[in-house]
């Protein structure tokens, strides 16, 4: 227990002392977000919710979106050791490789839940995201469901890959195909047939249908269950893969 | 740390291979409480794989570790609290202050937090760190960032403590400062491991010193113990070109051995006409003769019949 908290207060510390990439990922969907307000609420009207504001789709889809390369830096943080030269000397501490993929992983999961309220929250304020009789218990279990989910794929993939290039290509994929066929850039509905058809096979996908839920049709928790369910139960199968896999002696390539 | 005297490390029949390459073969070692031991090689003898694992960091193809009696392998988590490794690269948080890096060490060996604080600032203090407690490590010298990573080692005060190379790229300050760290830490009874390919470091040590070489353990002993064993008296000879002597019939029976391109040593009692005569056609090229001095280069030539010099 004392290698997991030691390697998940580390972490945070390390984010503390260079919080660049963390305020960019924060800062550019807040950018883009009134760049597309207009589109995105003339295509709900479209689509059948004459009183969307473009803030139901365009707030959760940016957050879907930007929360795969918020989560790709758990994957980072582990190869950066490598590049650092401090990962042996974790692998001789006391902590187990177990511990040490869990330290890891904990505080990402805590940094993309902070993540996930700061857009949704900022989308309230600035963007006139309303939840419109939505449950916040199920925003809650929809947000928790994502960040476990999301987390559990690059731990998987830290655990997997031998280099940061091959990562950082998965991350990139993950971010923005499967964030644009799972509906976070346009809704679901407006893609075309065959993206329509392959698009449950985004985790992204299940996070805007359970967001859509919430804030397009007002849904409770029982509306979120299945959405968040399938979510979970791939962070349960990524994560139990992911300890299967990981092996701390195996030699990580950071950048050069 | 240990009660000086017990035993510390218990290594029995180390064997590892990497492909092809034996990098140890069959290798023992003891280490008792209090004393320091100089793994004396030259690169590519062994001496990382070794300590590599001893720290639980490799698993050997055949052998057994146990520190204090705990089976470095069945007990993983309790052996390694026991253990304080530097690897031989510079490993430490850069973003993170000295401080910071030196109570992460300490908190994940298992030290509570008013006993981390505690003991960085004392390792800081015998390490000459103290000033720069509050300084990011990126700010650090070269120098600053060997101790600090080997502080980092030293924080939870373990009874074994192993330092692959620790001075390497260090200035004369940090290398006298690492020496008397290590010093003190075997004195509070910890058992140290030192690896080294340069001698004076040795001597300044007083280690008990162990001479590997392919991966083999070929002579341990005190310096005094190791020169009244192995130093063999002859003489060196220095040369204006490069010179082969191995070729030179008239020198097989004085065994010469290369010290490099240049310069040579013979064995046993020799005559400088006597050489002079034997030498032929080189000895046009000889600018200077000397009594092979009792020291501990001598005595790894005569072990392994290779030189440490120019290894880096």
């Amino acid at each position: 227990m004392n290698g997991f908290l030691a390697i998940s207060r580390l972490q945070l510390r390390i984010i503390r002392r260079d919080p660049v990439f963390l305020v960019v990922m924060f800062g550019m969907p807040l950018i883009l977000m009134p760049l597309m307000k207009e589109t995105i609420a003339l295509s709900l009207n479209a689509s059948g919710y004459p009183d969307a504001t473009g803030a139901e789709q365009l707030v959760p889809g940016q957050t879907v979106l930007f929360g795969f390369m918020v989560a790709g830096s758990a994957a980072f943080a582990i190869f950066r050791e490598h590049g650092w030269r401090t990962w042996d000397r974790l692998r001789a501490s006391p902590a187990s490789p177990r511990q040490m993929l869990a330290g890891f992983a904990a505080p990402w999961v805590l940094i993309h839940l902070f993540f996930q309220f700061v857009m949704l929250g900022a989308g309230g304020v600035f963007f006139d995201l309303r939840l419109n009789g939505g449950s916040p218990a199920a925003l809650l279990l929809t947000v928790v469901s994502f960040a476990a989910c999301v987390v559990a794929i690059v731990i998987l993939a830290a655990a997997t890959f031998r280099t940061v290039n091959q990562v950082q290509a998965l991350v990139n994929l993950g971010a923005m195909v499967f964030g644009g066929l799972g509906g976070a850039l346009v809704p679901v509905e407006q893609l075309p047939g065959w993206a329509e058809a392959v698009a449950p096979i985004s985790p992204q996908y299940w996070a805007m249908d359970a967001h859509r839920a919430i804030f397009l049709e007002s849904g409770g928790v029982a509306d979120v269950v299945g959405p968040c369910g399938i979510l979970l139960s791939i962070a349960v199968v990524a994560g139990g893969l992911a300890s299967l896999r990981f092996r701390a002696d195996e030699t990580k390539e950071f950048f050069a | 740390m240990g009660q000086q005297g017990c035993r510390v490390l218990r290594a029995v029949g180390l064997t590892k291979a990497y492909g092809e390459i034996e990098a140890l073969r069959g290798v023992d070692l003891e280490v008792d409480a209090g004393s320091v031991v100089a793994l004396l090689g030259r690169n590519g003898a062994g001496k990382t794989t070794m300590l590599s694992i001893i720290a639980g960091l490799l698993v050997p193809d055949a052998g057994s570790v146990e520190v204090n009696g705990i089976d470095v392998w069945a007990d993983r988590a309790t052996a390694a609290s026991q253990i304080g490794i530097a690897p031989q690269e510079t490993g430490i948080y850069r973003v993170l202050t000295v401080r910071e890096n030196l109570e992460f060490f300490g908190e994940i060996a298992g030290l509570s937090r008013r006993d981390k604080r505690r003991r960085a600032d004392d390792v800081a203090e015998q390490l000459g760190l103290t000033d720069l407690l509050s300084r990011s490590a990126t700010t650090l010298s070269g120098g600053e960032a060997r101790r600090l990573h080997t502080g980092c080692a030293l924080v939870h005060a373990p009874p074994l403590l192993l330092l692959d190379e620790a001075t390497v790229g260090a200035d004369v300050a940090t290398r006298n400062q690492l020496i008397d760290a290590v010093r003190e830490m075997a004195n509070e009874g910890a058992a140290v491991i030192y690896t080294t390919h340069y001698l004076p470091e040795v001597e300044a040590l007083e280690a008990d010193i162990v001479i590997i070489d392919d991966g083999k353990l070929l002579a341990r002993g005190s310096r005094a113990d190791l020169v009244s064993r192995y130093f063999a008296a002859g003489v060196e000879l220095e040369f204006s070109i490069d010179v082969d002597l191995r070729s030179v019939d008239a020198l097989v029976e004085m065994a010469p051995v290369a010290l490099g391109s240049r310069r040579w040593q013979l064995q046993g009692e020799c005559d400088i006409v006597d050489i002079g005569r034997r030498l032929g056609a080189h000895a046009s090229a000889l600018l200077a003769v000397e009594a092979s001095r009792p020291d501990l280069e001598r005595v790894f030539l005569e072990i392994t019949g290779r030189s440490l010099e120019g290894e880096a």
